[in-house]
């Protein structure tokens, strides 16, 4: 039995509690009355597995079962999340593994031989080939990989791009051509938070950047309040009006899945619970393990971090028309995530974690961080934010990863040549944008290596946009000073700092609010 | 009989300067630096066109340090003469009248000990004017000696009194500090070298060093030159401001100068197998203004084919593959010429150009030691980047 | 390193504050009703059977309770030859009105049979700690039991097929004032589905003893009595409801025998008269006095040379 989420206001009898900050943790004494957001617990995962997919593909939702689309002669793609989800990895064997293996089971009995398999990465890195077989498992991989019938998604190949007309709005609607011209395109989706699935899988995650910058843009990303909430982020509008022009032009068939919030595998699961319910060995371990860490040079601590698996169960499969199927996704994602806040606060604290979207086997950029906080957490409300307009954020993260430069070689420049000029989002992108987004090197690296794209920093930028443009003062516990600085913000080396120098926003006496993250909750504030 | 700092020969000091110089640069003030504080003969006037003169201030370059530490290269071996007092960066008063100065008379002096000064027929070089590339360095009645500073008969900056002949004689306009003409000479290298560098409309100029070579050859660059974009690269953050004030459009720390220079020239990046990366295109001409091996690759690997790299310091053994792979014209820069391009002298833009605002304020981070605080100063020199200060110079008056 | 040890106190001090080590952990107030119904806590005993166990139980038996219980009380122990034709395992029903009862049963069995006893405890009390729960296991060798129902991490009947004999009380918990209590089920269910005989044992004198509430046995070293009476054995369609009544009655008369002699004991018992165990039904104090009334010496037997 799981139980839902609350809100703990932390008395004389509450426990330290945990903060995240990179690759590692640390016990933090809340102020008295500092209310404390708790995910609800994790949900009993579907048993057999298999059969819930196989159920899903045979009663699928507003649309026919599957075996019913497929047919000897016809051009199947099958196109799915890539690396970025879910966080962390999934232990083997991936949930979309078992999809597409029950997907190309069923294709090969109706006697399909024109697949591709196509990781719908939009501007993120390719996926190198371990990578993918990480994800779609060895089967799979070894049948289609080597003669190129596997691969990631390019938004930069004009050949392999097919525009397929314009949105009411007027906005381009540019995916990969394969994937256009397809009988049957079946995308596979894994919905770790609310954000994802519905129209955001085929008209981004197969979008050429012609098409992402329709909405990828200052304008579009700070008024979406909040990405958390399809329905109120204009992101996700104008991705649903690609969505339906799209519909129109291509048979998707969208399965989405949903997981549960086993994130921490042993000896972690202690991460999990809540404080004053550890046992004697929850206390032990964590005592173990922060001694390890600090004894552990930083990249030993990244190994060991990015090395986790999470034991993930799967709570929800469904298949079908894409809204009617993230419909059901999206409330078995606030089942699972959503938890009822009354009211706003002064101050919104939040550990960011060793790892986000973009740094998988990576490393967390200052700039990542700085969307992990204030894009990613921030954002994760439904309603209004948790801290009101003026208030202050803070946040736990030393800043000191560094970049990757296989990974991230813009978000250097981006960081060094950039930042140093103006972190106002709206300068950045009338003055830079273009510049990074259509610089050669870039498309190279992105197209070639395992780069991010070019213009892929200026998304994280825009994200946290939203949230910048809201709080008053932003600070980070536990930051190198001068990339906080770099950043815009300030660092503090304790909260009681922090909380001082926030003062001036909010006072002497702010109202706290600690969004008790990962595992991914949604605050639902009224 | 006068106080001085003499150059001597000795092995060991010169293989310990030499093993772990790089590494601990206090050692060159300590034990290793061949150099020693004596009392030893003034120089005398033989000759018609000599003079002596009265040290004010003698600037310490980055060609002495090398020199002390053992890393110049074993070529310049043939053109100096020991035991020599070195410093070459020289404000005097002539304690003679010479030719048309009266006694009394301020001046640098361009070091160069070119055919006049040897009493030898002019050399080709000589004749148009390219004193620095004089022929007869190691001739005529000296003691070999490429520079004063260099050569033991005439003395150096970093005794209380020298000779030099006339023709290295300049006289310091009234109203300039000691402090000010103790920069005219390196000035007059920075206008050589931007002269060098023979510079096109627009030209994109990458300056890989900001010490007081990098930060006047940017001034020079900017001053003479229709140079467009100026990209310095700056360890410390007064050295970014400086550069800034002397006409660089941006300033990059070492580490971020490919990335940086990529991005601005639109050039590709190649990650060489353990190698330094380097661009496929990058910056029209490229200023070695350090020496050293990673500065001049830095020059080397951020130049575009068929770009120019000039070496202004004196060069460290490097690389040299993108010079061959991308056909660049490697161009050296030595000192200063009587007759520059433009038929002047460096000496007279560099004297016009130390009145400039921007160069008064260096001159106030020129900081002096007297002679006897030597190990001081040199060590002072070493950190002189970090430290702040663009120039260290001796004043062999000075006795506290 | 100094630092990293320092920090690795630092933190062992926190957390020893924050979850207050030795003390019981308490539930922030607005957690308060997110705290799931208490279950059962889970306390795994198998270990307490291992061979280690057993020895450090032996050493702890003869070494330490021993000497100390017989130091503080005088025990006589009666009926023992009743074991002689058994195999284990039996199940030992006894009244329950101290926790003198279990070092008196477990030290007045045959050292044989010692050996090879478990005691069924409270989950609730005994196993309601760590440190009382492995005490308690290594020196008795409880195991826990639910006295409400519930979930178990061993079964008594998994510890019966292992071979090991079981001391129950089957009142499930201390009588108030010494007299006998109603009998649950427990013991006759294990009787009836594993088919083993059960011993009755009725003892008095530890609630005059060590009566509930008090930590050490009264001064004067009092005297125990333990009868061990004939085994009971299950008919083989015998429900628990039926067989429980048995063994009450075959305790009530081994009280009935120690009290008077096992003549007088088996005539009332053959007359449907011997006294109820619950005793009288009259005031609260008449039954405690009674209760703690000294113990007589056994009056059969030799004549002690020196009385004591």
């Amino acid at each position: 039995m799981s139980r839902p989420g609350f809100v703990l206001e932390v008395d004389d009898r509450t426990p330290p509690l945990v903060v995240h900050e990179g690759l590692g943790f640390r016990l933090e004494d809340f102020p008295p009355g500092t209310r404390v957001i708790y995910p609800p617990e994790s949900l009993p995962a579907i048993d057999d597995v298999d059969a819930a997919i196989r159920e899903a593909l045979l009663n699928p939702v507003d649309a026919d079962p599957l075996p019913t689309k497929l047919f000897a002669g016809m051009r199947l793609t099958i196109a799915f999340d890539d690396i970025s989800l879910p966080l962390p990895p999934m232990r083997a064997p991936d949930i979309r593994q078992r999809i597409i293996e029950a997907v190309l089971t069923m294709a090969a009995d109706a006697g399909v031989d024109d697949v591709k398999i196509i990781a719908a990465n939009a501007l993120h890195r390719r996926m190198t080939p371990a990578e993918l077989k990480q994800i779609v498992g060895e089967r799979v991989f070894r049948s289609f990989h080597p003669q190129g019938d596997l691969y990631n998604h390019d938004a930069e190949d004009r050949d392999d791009l097919l525009h397929i007309g314009m949105t009411d709005k007027g906005e381009d609607v540019e995916i990969n051509r394969r994937a256009a011209e397809s009988d049957l395109l079946v995308y596979v989706n894994v919905n770790l938070v609310a954000m994802d699935g519905g129209h955001k899988s085929v008209p981004i995650g197969l979008a050429s950047y012609k098409s992402l910058r329709q909405h990828h843009n200052p304008a579009t990303m700070v008024a979406s309040h909040s990405f958390m909430d399809h329905t109120k982020s204009h992101l996700h509008h104008s991705a649903w009006r690609m969505g339906r022009l799209l519909k129109d032009h291509l048979d998707i068939f969208q399965i989405e899945t949903t997981l549960n919030n086993d994130v921490f595998g042993a000896p972690y699961d202690f991460l999990l619970k809540r404080e004053w319910e550890w046992s004697v060995r929850d206390q032990a371990s964590m005592l173990a393990v922060r001694r390890g860490l600090g004894a552990a040079p930083r990249r030993l601590r990244h190994k060991l971090f990015h090395d986790l698996r999470s034991p993930y169960g799967l709570t929800g499969i469904n298949a079908g028309d894409t809204e009617a199927v993230h419909e059901r996704t999206i409330a078995m994602v606030h089942r699972q995530q959503l938890t009822e806040v009354q009211g706003q606060t002064d101050v919104l604290v939040m550990g960011v974690p060793y790892l986000g979207p973009y740094n998988v086997n990576s490393s967390m950029n200052p700039i990542l961080a700085t969307c992990m906080g204030l894009g990613y957490y921030f954002n994760s409300y439904r309603g209004q934010p948790v801290v009101r307009r003026g208030g202050a954020v803070i946040l736990y993260h030393p800043l000191d990863e560094g970049f990757n430069q296989l990974h991230h070689p813009s978000y250097v420049d981006f960081y060094e040549e950039i930042l140093a000029e103006s972190t106002d989002p709206a300068v950045i992108a009338e003055k830079y944008e273009q510049q990074f987004a259509t610089d050669p090197w870039y498309v190279h690296l992105y197209r070639t290596s395992h780069a991010y794209h070019g213009v892929h920093p200026f998304y994280m930028w825009y994200w946290a946009a939203h949230a910048m443009d809201h709080v008053e003062e932003v600070i980070w516990v536990g930051a190198d000073r001068r990339v906080a600085q770099r950043l815009g913000f300030r660092a503090a080396s304790t909260l009681s700092d922090a909380l001082e120098m926030a003062s001036g926003a909010v006072g002497t006496s702010p109202t706290i609010s600690y969004l008790h993250n990962p595992p991914h909750l949604i605050a639902d504030v009224r | 009989m006068m106080l001085a700092l003499q150059m001597y020969r000795s092995l060991p000091r010169h293989l310990a300067g030499r093993a772990v110089g790089d590494r601990l640069p206090g050692i060159l003030s300590g034990y290793a630096a061949p150099l020693r504080l004596v009392t030893i003969e003034e120089p005398t006037v033989e000759r018609p066109g000599w003079a002596r003169l009265r040290t004010r201030l003698s600037g310490v370059c980055g060609s002495d340090l090398g020199a002390l530490s053992g890393r110049t290269s074993r070529y310049f071996s043939g053109l100096v003469s020991m035991p020599f007092v070195p410093g070459h960066e020289v404000v005097a008063d002539l304690l003679d009248d010479c030719e048309d100065l009266a006694a009394g008379t301020r001046v640098v002096i361009d070091p160069v000990l070119a055919c006049a000064a040897r009493g030898v027929e002019p050399c080709e070089a000589c004749d148009d004017g390219l004193t620095n590339r004089c022929s007869r360095v190691t001739v005529g009645h000296l003691s070999p000696g490429l520079q004063t500073g260099f050569c033991a008969d005439t003395g150096g900056g970093w005794g209380e009194t020298l000779t030099a002949h006339r023709s290295q004689l300049h006289p310091v306009p009234e109203g300039l500090s000691d402090e000010q003409a103790i920069l005219v000479e390196p000035i007059a290298c920075a206008v050589h070298t931007a002269l060098r560098a023979r510079v096109e409309d627009n030209a994109r100029v990458l300056v890989s060093g900001a010490g007081s070579v990098g930060l006047l050859t940017t001034m020079a660059l900017r001053s003479l030159t229709p140079a467009g974009e100026i990209t310095v690269v700056a360890k410390y953050a007064h050295q970014r401001e400086l550069a800034l004030q002397l006409g660089a459009t941006e300033v990059v720390s070492p580490d971020e100068v490919l990335r940086r220079l990529r991005r601005s020239t639109g050039a590709f990046a190649v990650l060489p197998e353990h190698s330094a990366p380097y661009l496929l295109g990058g910056v029209d001409i490229a200023v070695d203004a350090v020496g050293s091996k990673g500065s001049l690759e830095t020059a080397l690997n951020t130049t575009r084919a068929g770009g120019r790299v000039v070496l202004s310091g004196m060069p460290a053994a490097a690389d040299l593959s993108a010079a061959w792979f991308r056909e660049l014209q490697v161009i050296g820069s030595y000192s200063s010429a009587r007759r520059e391009p433009g038929d002047r002298s460096a000496f007279d833009i560099a004297t016009e150009l130390v009145t400039g605002d921007v160069v008064a304020q260096l001159a106030k981070g020129v900081a002096s030691y007297p002679l006897h605080r030597w190990r001081e100063a040199l060590d002072h020199a070493h950190g002189a980047g970090r430290l702040g200060s663009i120039k260290v110079a001796f004043d062999p008056s000075r006795k506290g | 390193m100094r630092k990293w040890a320092q920090e690795g106190l630092e933190d062992v001090r926190r957390v020893a504050d924050g979850w207050r080590w030795g003390r019981r952990s308490q539930v922030p107030r607005s957690a308060e009703p997110f705290v799931p119904a208490r279950q059962s806590t889970v306390f795994h005993t198998d270990w307490a059977r291992t061979r280690a166990a057993q020895v450090a139980r032996e050493v702890a038996q003869k070494g330490a309770l021993e000497p100390l219980f017989r130091s503080q009380v005088r025990t006589s122990v009666e009926g023992l030859d009743v074991l002689a034709g058994l195999e284990g395992p039996v199940i030992f029903a006894a009244n329950h009105a101290s926790h003198l009862d279990t070092p008196l049963i477990l030290l007045s069995l045959p050292t044989r049979w010692r050996r090879r006893t478990a005691v069924a405890a409270a989950a609730d009390y005994f196993f309601d700690t760590w440190w009382r729960a492995v005490g308690s296991s290594i020196v008795f060798n409880t195991f826990p039991i639910e006295r409400r129902g519930g979930t178990m991490a061993t079964t008594p009947g998994e510890v019966l097929a292992d071979g090991w004999s079981l001391v129950i009380f089957p009142e499930g918990t201390r009588s108030p004032d010494g007299f006998v209590g109603r009998f649950q089920f427990g013991a006759a269910y294990l009787a009836t589905q594993h088919q083993v005989p059960v011993i009755p044992i009725a003892h008095r004198g530890t609630f005059a003893a060590m009566p509930r509430g008090q930590g050490w046995p009264s001064p004067g070293r009092r005297r125990l009595t333990v009868r061990f009476g004939e085994p009971l054995r299950p008919g083989s369609d015998e429900s628990p409801r039926e067989f429980a009544p048995r063994i009450r009655d075959a305790v009530a008369a081994l009280l009935d025998e120690d009290r008077s002699t096992w003549w007088e004991a088996r005539r009332r018992a053959a007359d449907g008269a011997t006294h109820d165990p619950a005793g009288p039904d009259t005031a609260q104090w008449r039954r405690v006095w009674e209760q703690t009334a000294t113990v007589p010496a056994p009056e059969a037997g030799p004549r002690r040379a020196w009385p004591d």
